[in-house]
């Protein structure tokens, strides 16, 4: 580094200023307005929720290792597995997904990335939280009751005429999509005033875009789930008659009713994963990002044509033929944004200056994973292989393709990405890559023999199987303990950073947008002033300085203009 | 069904005899070869995106990785031309796909005129094919070449039927008809006479036939599999029969014809048969379990006196097992919910007599009652239905 260029960095916050440490005791954060502490406790909570679905997958799986199950036997042996089928769909869709990355990372980056103090209404978030807490209450008192055994959609008339706690379960999902819509709101409003100088709508991080057109999606979207589980509950204590054929409903109604939200909501899991995605290989590449314009807009045609998709998953049901192969043409307009994404992803490593970080491995498998997620979406797309494939296990290894493959490995590459920036410490990376591959096998081996399983015809949901299966559903099983193991390795790696981690610089990775650009963790109050920004991709000004281990932002040497003084003072000075 | 698919054809696709794809069951209806073929060439079109894909990765990864600080080689930001070439270009292959599928889809969505009709009652956790005349049995049975349609109804929640080895798939909504058609291109073999008896003798007194097992029905033949595709609680996974593909109509009409009625079997040995064919066992154990069971065990039933919903104490005799067959919301017992469709018109007298005799043999009190009936007979002082 010449002399010339002055540096910027901020160095270490002290201990007044770290967000962690500035007040201490249980109460400073239960009545915490940090939206950095926010997000923190978001992703305790989502965590743990990750670990419960996680380990009722295992459950699931291990049952599966032979026809006629291993875990659940005896004559309530279906009836447990169905719950604990039902369990994992609604806790990881409800209490993880839908959350993870929107409500734990986006807190904690979104008025980071803004150069704000705070997101517009903080009392709104904290409310948010605590809300996403009664919904998850909610969840146990069910499980702890008499159960749910619905299946995570609820469908009617099933869900009206079952004796497990549907009304539980329904009413946390009410809840939980208030903490939803409260987060979207307040996004949304954020976003839009809070910008600061110089950021104008195509000057912001690609996470916000994402983060902007989810939450316009959970804003309309999200009071349609609530609508529909309202009168599902007045369906089953008062016989309303509208979903229940014996009072003169119609289940296919139900069916509508709930994907309209529950379509829009699968694109709630991915748009934030596709912001992280967009940063997380734009930094590692050292590169600008390719094609900016063509992912925002991506992300806002994504939200839009959502919400016209919904029919897709009722090719089945009876709808009529010109309803069906309407929703079969809508269905493939929404793949091509996603697919514009992957191409300017790969554009944006080629001719970069690669270092494969961990949350770059995490990038690079979600690119291979999620390709795989949408590719296997054209063939539920097409109407006449839907037919066959439709509620088989097909559509299971699709989307978690999507789910695991997608969101869940972005958020584990966002929460490496941002790790060092969230509790300032640095994670061992050798041992952050090596969880990653586990990851990356376990959920190959997991999902892969599953299209296969779906093509020859293995039906979804079955607590017993025919014996010709069982290859292929034993290799799924070990592939699930593997994927397992992964994830647990990957979450020591992290907690052993805690306690022994080296100090993180203020940007270990080389990023240039705002967050790195404050302390590791940030002060309490994130910016004194609202910084002034310039092109979040423009990696010109950023160099590695070995010594300090950490990058650093350059100013190019600025020179007065003319050089030379003029001979003769003008006469008015 | 699948011949007989072991494990190793499956690990071994490759070395599988000819009539298995890597990818699907047998191809046993005219839509089959259709619906492989969009599936093969959409594979075969993801491949050709995804492969390159990886590999343009996979070599950015191993030539652009570079040491932290080094200059990557290019800041472009964008190229409006390319962007929009790879946005708009795989456009046409979606059209297609789309108009592929949607075309298969119409010939799927709509029977011939004069399709032979079956009708399909589906409930918890059972499909029961009505093939008219009061023939009602749980294997689908079909005839080769001839145009089948399924006129579906289910009397609880939703279900679907799928038949993998047709590529057909339709849910049963209650309270509408879902139809859905098919055309069976491949006759089931029939399995030796020995190798049939064989597994007569070794299912004896095992109580149902072990599908599985055999890999053949009862019949002797073997089938293809027809599962419930959409989750319906409890028993979903075990909510499957069989599809039989007949050579002719006139075998189709003598099978129907040996199911219609009783014959010369005994009417406890016909009452076990309807017990077990028309979805009795679903819900009523005949062991004494209540765990996992609906309704009330069938052990001990005949004879006794259960306290009811409504309050009374009722005796179930004949009378009442009839009334709970043809009307059973009428008297429930106490502690069950009154979810049992009824029977009326689908049980003959003598089929509903023949249930009564097999009850009689799974109480204490069969014995008795019939030393009772034959006396009340005999001062022609029978019991009066019980109130409902």
């Amino acid at each position: 580094m010449s002399t010339a260029v002055t540096i910027r960095d901020p160095g270490y916050p002290t201990d007044r200023e770290n967000y962690l440490t500035n007040s201490s005791g249980i109460l400073s954060w239960i009545f915490t307005l940090d939206h950095k502490r926010i997000g923190m406790m978001y992703l305790a909570g989502v965590v743990a929720s990750f670990i419960v679905g996680g380990l009722l997958a295992l459950g699931i799986r291990v049952h599966l290792l032979r026809p006629d199950g291993v875990l659940f036997t005896g004559p309530e042996g279906n009836n447990i597995y169905n719950q604990v089928f039902t369990l994992h769909g609604a806790i990881m869709v409800f209490l993880f997904i839908i959350p993870s990355i929107p409500a734990a990372l986006g807190n904690f980056l979104v008025p980071i990335m803004l150069g704000a103090k705070d997101v517009a209404f903080p009392r709104l978030n904290l409310s948010s939280f605590y809300l996403w807490c009664a919904g998850a209450v909610f969840f146990v008192s069910a499980l702890l009751s008499s159960g749910l055994d619905t299946g995570w959609t609820f469908y009617t008339p099933y869900s009206t005429t079952t004796d497990t706690s549907v009304i539980l379960a329904t009413l946390g999902a009410f809840i939980l999509g208030f903490s939803s819509i409260f987060t979207g709101l307040n996004f949304i409003v954020t976003i839009n005033t809070m910008r600061p100088p110089g950021m104008t709508w195509f000057k912001m991080p690609l996470f916000l875009w994402a983060t902007y057109a989810t939450s316009i999606i959970q804003v309309l979207a999200t009071p349609v789930l609530g609508i529909t589980l309202l009168l599902l509950i007045a369906e089953r204590t008062m016989h309303v008659g509208i979903f229940d054929p014996e009072y003169n409903g119609d289940p296919v109604t139900y069916q509508h009713f709930f994907w309209f939200y529950s379509h829009p909501a699968v694109y709630i899991m991915i748009l934030p994963a596709f912001g992280v995605i967009s940063e997380l290989i734009s930094v590692n590449s050292h590169k600008h990002i390719f094609g900016y314009r063509f992912i925002a807009y991506s992300s806002i045609a994504i939200a839009l044509l959502g919400f016209l998709v919904w029919g897709h998953h009722l090719f089945t049901s009876g709808m009529s033929s010109l309803t069906t192969i309407v929703f079969s043409a809508l269905t493939f307009t929404v793949s091509i944004p996603s697919a514009i994404k992957v191409f300017n992803w790969i554009a944006t490593m080629y001719k970069g200056s690669i270092s494969l970080t961990t949350p770059m491995c995490y990038a690079i498998s979600f690119v291979f994973l999620f390709t795989i997620g949408g590719l296997t979406g054209l063939f539920l797309g097409t109407l006449a292989t839907d037919l066959h494939l439709h509620d088989t296990y097909f559509v299971v290894a699709h989307f978690h393709y999507v789910m695991v493959g997608g969101t869940l490995i972005a958020f584990l590459g966002g929460v490496f990405h941002w790790w060092p920036k969230m509790v300032g410490k640095m994670y061992n990376d050798m041992h952050g890559r090596i969880a990653a591959l586990l990851v990356f096998l376990g959920f190959n081996l997991t999902f892969l023999p599953q299209f296969l399983l779906g093509s020859r015809g293995m039906p979804r949901r079955y607590a017993t199987y025919d014996p010709e299966f069982a290859f292929l559903h034993q290799m799924s099983t070990y592939g699930a303990l593997l994927l397992g193991c992964g994830l647990l390795y990957a979450l020591v790696v992290l907690m052993i950073s805690l306690a022994k981690g080296k100090r993180a610089p203020a940007n270990p990775w080389g990023g240039i947008t705002l967050e790195w650009t404050c302390t590791s963790p940030p002060p309490y109050y994130n910016f004194e002033r609202p910084p002034i920004v310039g092109d979040p991709y423009d990696f010109h000004n950023v160099e590695w300085d070995a010594e300090g281990e950490r990058y650093v932002l350059t100013e190019p040497e600025r020179k007065l203009a003319p050089e030379e003084t003029p001979s003769e003072q003008p006469a008015h000075h | 069904m699948i011949p007989a698919l072991t494990t190793m054809t499956l690990a071994l696709p490759l070395l599988a005899d000819h009539h298995d794809s890597f990818w699907f069951p047998d191809q046993a209806s005219t839509f089959a070869a259709g619906v492989d073929w969009v599936y093969d060439m959409i594979l075969y079109i993801s491949l050709a995106f995804f492969i390159p894909m990886m590999a343009f990765t996979a070599y950015s990864i191993v030539k652009y990785k570079k040491k932290r600080g080094e200059r990557a080689e290019s800041q472009v930001t964008h190229n409006t031309p390319l962007e929009l070439a790879w946005s708009i270009g795989p456009s046409f292959v979606l059209v297609w796909m789309f108009i592929q599928g949607s075309i298969s889809y119409l010939d799927m969505r709509t029977p011939p005129e004069g399709s032979y009709d079956i009708g399909v009652q589906s409930q918890k956790w059972k499909f029961i094919m009505d093939y008219g005349g009061g023939t009602f049995h749980d294997e689908l049975h079909v005839v080769k070449d001839e145009p089948t349609k399924l006129s579906m109804r289910s009397t609880d929640v939703i279900h679907a039927l799928f038949i993998p080895a047709f590529r057909v798939k339709k849910d049963i909504v209650p309270g509408r008809y879902n139809y859905l058609w098919f055309q069976a291109t491949i006759a089931s073999e029939k399995v030796s006479d020995e190798e049939l008896a064989k597994a007569k003798k070794q299912s004896e007194g095992g109580g149902t036939w072990d599908y599985d097992k055999y890999q053949f029905t009862p019949d002797g033949y073997r089938f293809y599999d027809l599962y419930c595709a959409e989750y319906c609680g409890t028993d979903h996974s075990e909510m499957q029969t069989a599809v039989v593909v007949h050579e002719t109509q006139a075998e189709l009409d003598e099978w129907i014809k040996a199911n219609s009625s009783r014959g010369d079997v005994s009417m406890v040995q016909w009452g076990e048969t309807l017990f077990n064919r028309r979805g009795c066992a679903g819900c009523h154990s005949i062991d004494g379990t209540k765990d996992g069971f609906t309704g009330p065990s069938f052990k001990d039933v005949y004879g006794s006196s259960h306290a009811m919903v409504s309050g009374e104490e009722l005796l179930a005799d004949d009378n009442y097992i009839r009334e709970s067959i043809l009307d059973p919301k009428a008297q429930v017992v106490a502690g069950y919910s009154p979810v049992m469709p009824t029977f009326k018109g689908q049980l003959s007298d003598d089929d509903i007599a023949s249930i009564i005799e097999f009850l009689k043999t799974l109480s204490v009190n069969g014995e008795a009652a019939d030393d009772a009936e034959a006396a009340d007979a005999e001062t022609s002082s029978t019991e009066t239905t019980p109130a409902s």
